[in-house]
């Protein structure tokens, strides 16, 4: 193989630094909703997919900035995803007593949405391929030779700056840490007089806010399309199931390693080598550590 | 078929000692008999007969239907078996062991492909390419599933996927492999050879459907023989507890591998057979998510782990598919999916065993009410 | 005297930095019930499981018939005769009582009408006769905790292993247990019974063994062995909760 320009190795190092800590910030709601509910959102990528709409068409229709559509899209998507849970996923919950396999139902329940929301998306929206555009000039920061796509940082700072505030939240705050005693032991938490669905719907609630935030951030340099929302999705679950299924800094931390990977091993092979290199990864994993490189054997 | 329980037919056996007379098995080396009585009971012969009966009299309604159907609703029919077959070569595996694959067009892209290019490389008839698809789609699954099923749950799931989606992207992405011509995104056309019985390819529509209502009569077969035989008991014995399994003699993993490769072949077969009717496969509808997902929905509504669940659902479902694409036009792109997910959202809440249960439960106490019991 | 039909020679087995059993070793004849006992964590489950191959010994043999089953997986080692039942009872919960049964049958042959005769002549065994076409889900937990023990007769073994058979069962239920499990023996099944309740090993074993830290500290007859210092020791509490059950 011949050798590479280090510059633009390293150009390509950071690019993939960035986009990794993106998706690691992506995939923060569906580690989260793991962690605490053991449901696997099949529906994740359809979320991050609704919010890049809803800031598509604030800036289409009403003339909204996309960075400031996130005061709309944030609370938007907590909304949505208390409503799935409390009104999709709460009854089969109620139901848990009964002897079926209840990870594949969740599983299957939150299938069921995605196509649901995927569908819907691309009879209202159509197979149109959609932009939206930031007024502010945004010119790319250079660092030494290097030029950094400031949409790509700010992002990327979003998502580093949201594990940070997660945590802290979790750890400090009345409802974070009834979070944290539901994850562990629901049926403690119960009898400790903590609220267990009304959690539910709050941790569920801030998995879809986060994609809110995201959709937002990422719509100026993303196309968006109805069918955005899988590919996304299926990567996300790449992410968390490397970082180690409900660990917040993981996420973070798989989102980095598999965008390193990526922008690494899209410059020796072409990109959709790189794309089955990681999907190859993602199924090693599971095989030899389940676990994840930051869970807990 | 019919006998569907022998011993239970067998009314005036003679009873066996019972529990407290001696008997002489004294040396306790070899595996032991214990005493017991056998149950002498009518059984449920009279609703099994009636069943049987149904049965041949729809297989004859459809063995009848190209006589007078146009040449559209066959083709509509013909898509809606497809979907049945392919649902119940799932269920084959997946209904019975409780895993859920998301990953079976794998196998029907294997076979499809494996079909398609046998004929247009080696001329080889695809009466034979199929069964050579569905061999090396069975190989196929054995590669895949020997590491994929120590994993559970969704984790079995996701896995399946990832291994579609590397076959899909890679052969959307390959124009030619060690000299095959895959031909990337644009996918395979079948040659035209016109009427040809050896080239599996007919003017007219009813030939594809009587194969296809062979191959799906096949399936429920296997399914049916399935449900009474070892492999049939170890597969549910493993989804109801593993280690319980372990106990009576099962290597989990063994008999999985058996079923899936089975299951695998005869969806590997359905890919040939899909390629030969519509006479194009590509990697994104053969092998893509989408119709991984629509089997595996379709059994699952129906009722997985049952003989005719996947056949049901593939009936109620499929045809939705048809009716928007052809009464509604392409305005309505995607809205069958929309009912699908809602569906199935109702079918996990609501009727976790399928649309099946309940309808056997009203079938059978019908036959209750007029039969032996 | 012939050679004993379970050889257990120096097994032990560790779990990171915990030792659950060393060096473990004896002996059990044809046709005998012999009781393991111990406290909580004295590495009796963890003796139970390697014999039934779900844990596969560090060092040590385990000479079933003559031949070291020791690194046999569990499937092979109930084909070479060696059943063994759960704690937890582990039914197939959607299957009827007579398909719980008839699983186990096809280790020793697949002719599944025979199986089914079997199976019925079990559910009868076990007095579960009437229930036999009930899914399993519906049973009281006693009569689980007894499909649990036709379920590893099913598989025609020469030596039963029992995990706790009468764990949360009525005096009554354990009494009709304990005759169960004499009737078993009566058939020339070899039995190996893990059990906390004192009441039922007295009335069931001949000998019994006690383990503790994953040792073996006593082996002899039920009377003698209570009462040895050892086992008073390490037994004490269990023992007078045992008496109270």
């Amino acid at each position: 193989m011949a050798p590479m320009d280090p510059l633009i190795l390293s150009f390509a190092l950071v690019n993939g630094l960035l986009i990794g800590g993106i998706y690691g910030g992506v995939a923060l709601g569906l580690s989260l909703i793991f962690g605490v509910m053991r449901v696997v959102n099949f529906a994740h990528g359809s979320l991050l997919m609704l919010a890049l709409y809803a800031t598509f068409w604030l800036q289409a229709l009403a003339g909204i900035e996309p960075y400031a559509s996130i005061v709309v899209t944030v609370p938007l998507l907590f909304a949505l995803g208390f409503l799935i849970q409390s009104v999709i996923i709460a009854p089969l919950i109620r139901r848990e007593s009964a002897l079926v396999v209840e990870p594949l139902s969740a599983l299957l329940l939150t299938a069921g949405v995605y196509l649901v929301i995927d569908n819907l998306a691309l009879m209202a929206f159509g197979p149109d391929v959609r932009s939206a555009t930031t007024g502010f000039a945004l010119e790319p920061l250079m660092l030494g030779p290097i030029p950094v796509n400031m949409q790509r940082l700010i992002a990327f700072s979003a998502a580093i700056l949201s594990a940070i505030l997660l945590s802290a939240w979790l750890r400090g705050t009345r409802m974070g840490r009834a979070i944290r005693a539901t994850a562990q032991n629901r049926d403690a938490a119960a009898l400790s007089g903590i609220d267990v669905p009304l959690v539910y719907a709050v941790t569920f609630g801030i998995g879809a806010a986060l994609l809110g935030l995201f959709g937002s951030l990422l719509a100026t340099f993303i196309p968006i399309t109805p069918q955005v929302g899988l590919s996304f999705g299926i990567r996300s679950f790449i992410v968390v199931v490397l970082g180690g299924i409900g660990s917040i800094p993981g996420s973070i931390v798989g989102g980095l390693v598999i965008g390193v990977f990526e922008a690494l091993a899209s410059q020796f092979v072409p990109a959709t080598s790189a794309a089955i290199l990681s999907l190859g990864l993602f199924v090693l994993i599971l095989l030899v550590r389940p676990s994840g490189l930051m869970g807990r054997a | 078929m019919i006998t569907a329980r022998p011993s239970r037919l067998r009314k005036g056996m003679v009873p066996l000692p019972g529990v407290a007379a001696p008997d002489s098995e004294g040396s306790g080396g070899g595996p032991v008999g214990l005493p017991g009585r056998r149950r002498a009971r009518g059984g449920q012969g009279g609703a099994s007969l009636a069943g049987a009966a149904a049965l041949a009299l729809a297989g004859l309604a459809a063995l009848a239907l190209p006589l007078v159907a146009d040449a559209y609703v066959l083709h509509s029919c013909i898509v809606v078996l497809f979907f049945a077959y392919m649902a119940t070569a799932w269920n084959f595996v997946c209904g019975y062991v409780g895993q859920l694959s998301i990953g079976h067009a794998m196998f029907a892209g294997v076979g499809g492909y494996a079909t398609v290019l046998l004929f247009t490389g080696l001329g080889l008839s695809p009466w034979l390419g199929m069964p050579v698809g569905g061999l090396l789609a069975a190989g196929l699954s054995v590669v895949v599933g020997y590491p994929t099923f120590r994993l559970r749950g969704p984790y079995f799931a996701l896995t399946t996927i990832a291994f579609a989606e590397m076959i899909r992207i890679w052969v959307e992405n390959t124009d030619t492999f060690l000299g095959i011509p895959l031909n990337g995104a644009a996918g395979l056309t079948v040659p035209l050879r016109g009427e040809s019985l050896a080239a599996l390819q007919f003017n007219g529509k009813a030939p594809y459907y009587y194969l296809i209502v062979a191959l799906l009569a096949g399936a429920l077969l296997a399914t049916w023989r399935l449900e009474r035989s070892k492999l049939g008991f170890y597969l549910k014995a493993i989804r109801g507890d593993r280690d319980a399994a372990e106990s009576l003699g099962i290597s989990p993993a063994r008999y999985q591998l058996v079923a899936l490769a089975i299951s695998a072949f005869m969806t590997g077969v359905g890919g040939g057979f899909y390629a030969q009717f519509f006479r194009y496969v590509n990697a994104e509808r053969l092998i893509g998510v989408d119709l991984s997902i629509d089997i595996a929905l379709m059994s699952i509504i129906g009722g997985q782990g049952t003989v005719f669940g996947p056949l049901l659902g593939a009936v109620l479902l499929a045809p939705l598919a048809e009716i928007t694409r052809g009464a509604l036009g392409g305005s309505f792109l995607g809205l069958h999916i929309v009912v699908y997910g809602i569906i199935l959202m109702l079918a996990v809440l609501y009727l976790p065993k399928g649309l099946i249960a309940p309808l056997r439960t009203l079938l059978l106490r019908r036959a209750g009410r007029g039969g032996a019991r | 005297m012939s050679a004993p039909l379970l050889d257990v020679r120096g097994i032990s087995k560790r779990f990171g930095g915990v030792h659950a059993v060393r060096d473990l070793s004896f002996r059990l004849e044809r046709g005998e019930i012999l009781a393991l006992l111990g406290p909580n964590g004295a590495g009796k489950t963890t003796a139970f499981n390697m014999i039934a191959g779900f844990f596969r010994p560090d060092g040590g043999e385990i000479l079933f018939q003559g031949r070291n089953v020791a690194r046999l997986r569990p499937w092979d080692v109930c084909k070479a005769g060696i059943a063994r039942t759960f704690q937890l009872s582990k039914p197939f919960a959607d299957l009827t009582v007579v398909e719980n049964l008839m699983v186990g049958g096809f280790a020793r042959s697949s002719d599944a009408g025979a199986i089914r005769d079997r199976a019925e002549e079990i559910a009868d065994f076990l007095g579960l006769g009437r229930q036999a076409d009930t899914e399993v889900q519906h049973l009281t937990a006693f009569d689980r905790r007894k499909l649990e023990l036709g379920r590893a007769l099913s598989t025609e073994p020469v030596l039963l292993l029992m995990d706790e058979v009468v764990a949360g069962a009525t005096p009554a239920e354990g009494q009709e247990m304990v005759a169960l499990v004499r009737r078993i023996r009566d058939r020339g099944i070899t039995i190996l019974i893990v059990e906390h309740v004192m009441k039922v090993i007295m009335a069931l074993s001949e000998r019994v063994i006690v383990m503790e830290s994953g040792r073996l500290i006593a082996n002899g007859a039920p009377r003698d062995v209570v009462n040895q210092p050892e086992v008073l020791k390490a037994y004490f509490g269990e023992q007078y909760a045992a008496g109270r059950a």
